[in-house]
């Protein structure tokens, strides 16, 4: 999963977008997965998702957060089949276990609708900066810049404090603390009194990043001050189109 | 350009002043080195000139801090921030975006820098720097040298008359800092900014600064050009900072009567210095 939220650079149809369609264009799949009530319309969405991603250069990407997200429903799958009791009974197993073809079906469309449901988003994320994201949601939503701001502040520290983190407990290593151990217990044990150190230091940087950003004009920002514009084009129109009769189709095939 | 006047200043919590009695008056155009131990006032100097004091850190201020004419308790730090720009040590924390070009635009931007102006200051300050490569990455797959050149660029396209540095190169390796150094340079005379920067490392200061501070326990101990501060290194040896290796050598030599003349403050100085003495 590590890098899966990176922004792949490209200049494909799918990236000039305008990050609001595309925003638009992964809720709306989001959706059409959910009110799909039919397994074959479930893997026609899954297979959407990849198509546009490949229209984005990204399909390997997509296969291996399908492969990912698979193994996660495969766990999922597992847990829910056995506890829909309906239906008719195909196997019969020990322990007064048995699977029911209702349970079959609703399991198996449970785990291409959380496929499908997830794919798009992540996806649309790797497709799309953030800083364009959150300037289209500034300048079109007229959501205030402070909020997108802090939120475009706390992603951006994560990596930052990952690596503060790594530091503290090569520090610590070095000193005889055994991180290595095997017992997730023991370990957790030893991690959480970092938190401390990790907590003064994050809070220090802060300021400073809060001050450096007073210092370039964080205070005096107007609402149209964003450099960039945003416009809606004739492809913009045709992917809204798509996405709403996918959605459409979705719901009515039963 | 800034002036000082009988300025002291106590931090909130602190126990004794961080800054006191400090007269000072720095001219446009030039180049001032800040060196000195840890808690000798250094930081606090700059922010000091940037106005964070006293408006971001509160404490008992006393004494006057002109900048352009303008008392800083008068203005906001965003007012004083076209005219002194301000980069920062922690290298990662002072960044705003995760893109070069978003991080330029950020402070032309909230400035309301013209938006037809905007695309001509990026191109400019990337190519003046020779940095237009990077314009389009990624902040987080740049080298530290680099991502601290995209910081003073981000702040030099506002166009400040004054820059202040702290410590810069703390987290960088010598030749990157070297780098740095030769950028402020070059800022310094094409543009005509005056620069003043925080820095430990004094070779790379008295190589590359016109006036060299120092400070000591929360006042100005030295003031002068590198040549004359670095005349006295008994006078810097006892409140513990280095001179550099090419001045103590200029200084043992004085000492022994073998060189009486300017401290070189770079190798190719000391170079020509150990030359003569020996033909």
């Amino acid at each position: 999963m590590k890098g899966m939220l990176e922004y792949s650079q490209g200049d494909t149809v799918i990236h000039r977008l305008n990050p609001l369609t595309k925003m638009l264009l992964a809720f709306l799949l989001c959706l059409s997965s959910f009110v799909s009530s039919h397994i074959l319309m479930a893997v026609g969405i899954i297979i959407i998702n990849i198509i546009v991603a490949g229209m984005a250069g990204i399909a390997n990407k997509a296969f291996s957060l399908l492969k990912t997200l698979l193994k996660i429903g495969l766990i999922l799958f597992l847990l829910q089949i056995f506890f829909i009791r309906t239906g008719n009974v195909i196997l019969d197993l020990p322990l007064n276990l048995y699977i029911t073809d209702t349970g079959l079906n609703f399991s198996v469309l449970l785990v291409l609708r959380l496929v499908g449901a997830t794919m798009p988003l992540v996806l649309m994320l790797t497709v799309t900066k953030m800083s364009d994201l959150t300037n289209v949601f500034v300048q079109k939503l007229h959501i205030p810049y402070k909020y997108t701001f802090a939120f475009i502040t706390a992603l951006r520290f994560i990596p930052i404090f990952e690596s503060e983190m790594n530091g503290i407990i090569e520090a610590q290593t070095a000193r005889g603390v055994e991180f290595d151990t095997k017992n997730p217990l023991k370990k957790l044990k030893l991690v959480l009194p970092l938190c401390v150190p990790l907590l003064i230091s994050s809070v220090k940087r802060i300021e400073g990043s809060a001050i450096s950003a007073e210092l370039r004009g964080f205070n005096v920002r107007q609402k149209n001050s964003g450099y960039k514009k945003y416009n809606f084009s004739g492809r913009d129109y045709i992917a809204m189109t798509a996405s709403i009769l996918t959605l459409v189709v979705s719901s009515f095939v039963a | 350009m800034i002036e000082f006047k009988n300025f002291s200043f106590k931090y909130k919590n602190g126990e004794k002043n961080a800054l006191s009695g400090i007269n000072l008056k720095i001219n446009k155009g030039d180049f001032v080195g800040v060196i000195g131990n840890s808690g000798a006032g250094k930081s606090t100097f700059t922010y000091a000139v940037n106005g964070v004091i006293p408006h971001h850190f509160e404490g008992d201020f006393f004494g006057e801090v002109m900048v352009k004419g303008i008392d800083t308790v008068d203005s906001s730090p965003s007012e004083l921030a076209l005219s002194v720009g301000s980069v920062f040590q922690d290298i990662d924390g002072q960044m705003v975006s995760s893109v070069v070009e978003d991080e330029l635009l950020f402070g032309l931007e909230n400035f309301g820098v013209p938006h037809e102006e905007i695309e001509a200051r990026i191109t400019d300050i990337l190519e003046m720097v020779g940095i237009e490569d990077l314009r389009y990455r990624n902040i987080s797959t740049l080298s530290g040298g680099q991502k601290q050149k995209v910081a003073i660029c981000a702040v030099v396209s506002l166009m400040p008359d004054i820059l202040v540095l702290d410590e810069p190169t703390a987290e960088l390796d010598p030749q990157s800092s070297h780098q740095i150094f030769s950028m402020l340079r070059m800022l310094n005379e094409k543009m005509g900014i005056t620069i003043i920067v925080v820095e430990q490392k004094i070779m790379l200061l008295s190589e590359f600064s016109k006036r060299l501070l120092i400070f000591n326990e929360g006042s100005i101990y030295l003031d002068g050009s590198p040549q004359e501060v670095l005349k006295d290194a008994s006078k810097l040896q006892d409140i513990g900072v280095n001179c550099p290796r090419v001045a103590s050598l200029a200084n043992a030599l004085a000492e022994r009567k073998l060189y009486e003349g300017e401290v070189p403050v770079n190798i190719n100085d000391a170079e020509v210095m150990v030359r003569n003495i020996i033909k």
